[in-house]
Formats: structure tokens, C-alpha cells, sequence
């Protein structure tokens, strides 16, 4: 009886104490520090597991069949000339002089046009564009006079 | 034709004078240095490129590159060495080339059945094709996140154990560039397993 009423007030007495809340100092970035290291050894142990199942994977070395003729006749291929790339690689080695002997032609067409324009009266360019009509006009002539 | 594949394989000749003969006209004698360092470059295609038709496609492109820089081979270092840093410029390209499209996920590759790391642990055996296959693919995946020059270091650095200067030769960059690429690439890769395991978590 005596001995009940004893852990009664036990329990009463250690109700009243106040839980201690308090935290040490630095307890946090203590265990967040501990966390920390441990996750990293995690990854490391995990970076090095990874790197050590790829190191001991077979390496797949197979060849398709036939793979070296394969390639030797696309060799063959490359070496053949294409009669159609050997014609436009000509033509486009003949667009430059084409364009050089174009300037050129130019250039002595209008050195010719400005010497003979200075000694031209305007009734012979009159006389000169009645003789290209009539020379285009001609057949158009020959046409009426068979009817 | 099996007794002609086979007189390749036995080909006496050096990788050096078939170059000669074949730059000297004999066009045919480029099949027996095809035979010879296809299987190689087919290896090192299908590291960086999952899709077997892209890897067909860059060794295909890779011998045609070759034949028509066969007469800027000097001679000055080993052809095997020329030839494999050849290959390697051909595969990064066509990375660079490919980066544009993206064709797997980290979503893509967690799996219902088992945990990442799980899989990780059982390297499948040589017989199990399909384990290897989706080993092969949990690789590409996690390297396709690296970027391209990365990829390369550490394909090279970590997966085949070449050192720093192995691979200046190879690539032809500098030693500090190999070394700035080499941090980059497993800090890259680490994060990308970081994703994988976040990803996992979240599911």
C-alpha cells in the first residue's frame, strides 16, 4: 500500500519536471555534416561500383558478315568515276573563263560603241535602223508578193 | 571466300608496308587492314554508341576516312597508333554529331524488379546476352549524361586504364586538357549516378 503511494508521487514529481528542449550548439550542422559525408560515401561507393561494372563488361567486338567487302566496295565506288559529277565539275571549271571572255567582249563592244558614236551624225543611225527594218522586214516582203 | 579471309588473317605484311602498297595503287590490299583492326574499332564504337546501326555507320565511316587519308600517313609513328586516333576523332564527332538527340533516359532505365544497385553488383555473365545487353544499356545511359570530350577521358581513362599521357596521344590534346576533362568527367558521372539513386528514391 505504502509502496503504491510512494509510486504515485514518484510519477507526480516527475510530471511536474519540464522536458529539456534545449539543444546543444551546433548539434544540427554536427548531424547534417554526419548526413552529408554519409550520402557522399554512398555516391562514391556507388560512382565506383558503377565504374567497376562497366570496366568488367565484355566488350562487344563482333563484326557483321561480310563487313570488309562491304566497305571495299563502297572503295570501289568512290574510286569509279561518275561520268555525271566528271561532266558538271567541267562545266563548272569553264564557268570562269566563260565569264572572262564575257567581260571582255563587253568591255571591246562599248569601247567600240563610244569611238564610232563620236564620229556618227544622227542621220546615218536614221539610215543605219531603215536597213535592219528592212532586212527583218524582207521575207515578210517575199511573202506578200507570192500572193 | 573462307580460305581468302584467311590468308588475310595470315598476312605477313606490316600494317606500314600494306599502307604503301595500297597508296602505291593496289587498292585491294586495304581489305586486309580492314580485317585486320575491324573487330578493334567495332569494340570502340559500341562503347560510345548504343544503337547498332550508328555504330555500323561510324566504322563504315571510319575505314572510308582512312583509305582517303592513307597517303597523309608519314610513317613517323606506328599505323596502328595513327589509325586508332583516326577512330577515336571519327567516334567523337559523331557524338558531337548525335548529341542533338537524345535517345534514353535515367527514367527509362530504373527497373521494377530490382534496385539500381543491386544490378550493379551482378555483372552478368559472358553467355547471358540479354543481361549484358541491358548492362551495356545502364552504361550508355549514365555516360550519355557526361558530355562528349568527358566521355572520351573517362571511356579511356577509367574503363580502358590508359594513363594521362596515352591519352594525349590518342586524342592529340593537351596533357592539361586531358587532366581538366578527367576531374570533369567523374564529377559529371558522379552526379549522374547522384540522379539515378535520387530518381530510385523517389519511386
Amino acid at each position: 500500500m505504502k509502496s503504491n503511494e510512494t509510486e504515485q508521487q514518484f510519477l507526480k514529481l516527475a510530471k511536474t519536471i519540464q522536458m529539456d528542449e534545449r539543444v546543444p550548439d551546433g548539434f544540427q550542422a554536427q548531424v547534417m555534416a554526419r548526413v552529408r559525408e554519409q550520402h557522399a560515401l554512398e555516391i562514391r561507393s556507388s560512382d565506383e561500383q558503377f565504374l567497376r561494372f562497366a570496366r568488367n563488361l565484355p566488350a562487344n567486338e563482333h563484326v557483321p558478315y561480310a563487313f570488309e567487302k562491304r566497305i571495299m566496295a563502297r572503295l570501289r565506288d568512290l574510286l569509279t568515276p561518275d561520268p555525271l559529277t566528271l561532266w558538271s565539275r567541267m562545266l563548272w571549271r569553264a564557268v570562269g573563263p566563260c565569264l572572262g571572255v564575257m567581260i571582255l567582249v563587253v568591255l571591246f563592244s562599248s569601247e567600240g560603241l563610244v569611238d564610232t558614236s563620236a564620229g556618227q551624225a544622227a542621220g546615218e543611225l536614221d539610215f543605219e535602223t531603215a536597213d535592219f527594218e528592212t532586212v527583218m522586214l524582207a521575207s515578210f516582203d517575199d511573202l506578200e508578193n507570192t500572193w | 571466300m573462307q580460305a581468302t579471309e584467311n590468308s588475310q588473317e595470315t598476312d605477313v605484311r606490316t600494317d606500314e608496308e600494306l599502307v604503301r602498297i595500297v597508296v602505291g595503287g593496289d587498292v585491294e590490299c586495304f581489305e586486309v587492314l580492314i580485317t585486320r583492326y575491324q573487330s578493334r574499332v567495332f569494340g570502340m564504337a559500341r562503347k560510345y554508341f548504343r544503337n547498332e546501326s550508328d555504330a555500323e555507320d561510324v566504322v563504315q565511316g571510319i575505314f572510308t576516312k582512312t583509305f582517303q587519308k592513307l597517303s597523309s600517313y608519314k610513317g613517323t609513328a606506328p599505323f596502328e597508333h595513327w589509325f586508332m586516333r583516326l577512330s577515336l576523332n571519327a567516334c567523337y564527332d559523331a557524338l558531337r554529331r548525335k548529341r542533338n538527340r537524345p535517345d534514353q533516359t535515367i527514367s527509362d532505365m530504373l527497373f521494377d524488379d530490382e534496385s539500381w544497385q543491386d544490378r550493379l553488383s551482378n555483372i552478368p555473365d559472358a553467355s547471358d546476352r540479354v543481361g549484358l545487353e541491358e548492362a551495356r544499356e545502364l552504361v550508355y545511359t549514365v555516360l550519355g549524361q557526361i558530355s562528349d570530350r568527358a566521355r572520351i577521358v573517362l571511356t579511356l581513362q577509367e574503363l580502358e586504364g590508359r594513363s594521362i599521357r596515352e591519352i594525349t596521344e590518342i586524342t592529340g590534346w593537351s596533357e592539361s586538357l586531358v587532366k581538366v576533362q578527367a576531374f570533369r568527367a567523374r564529377k559529371e558521372m558522379r552526379a549522374s549516378v547522384e540522379r539515378f539513386l535520387m530518381k530510385e528514391e523517389k519511386l
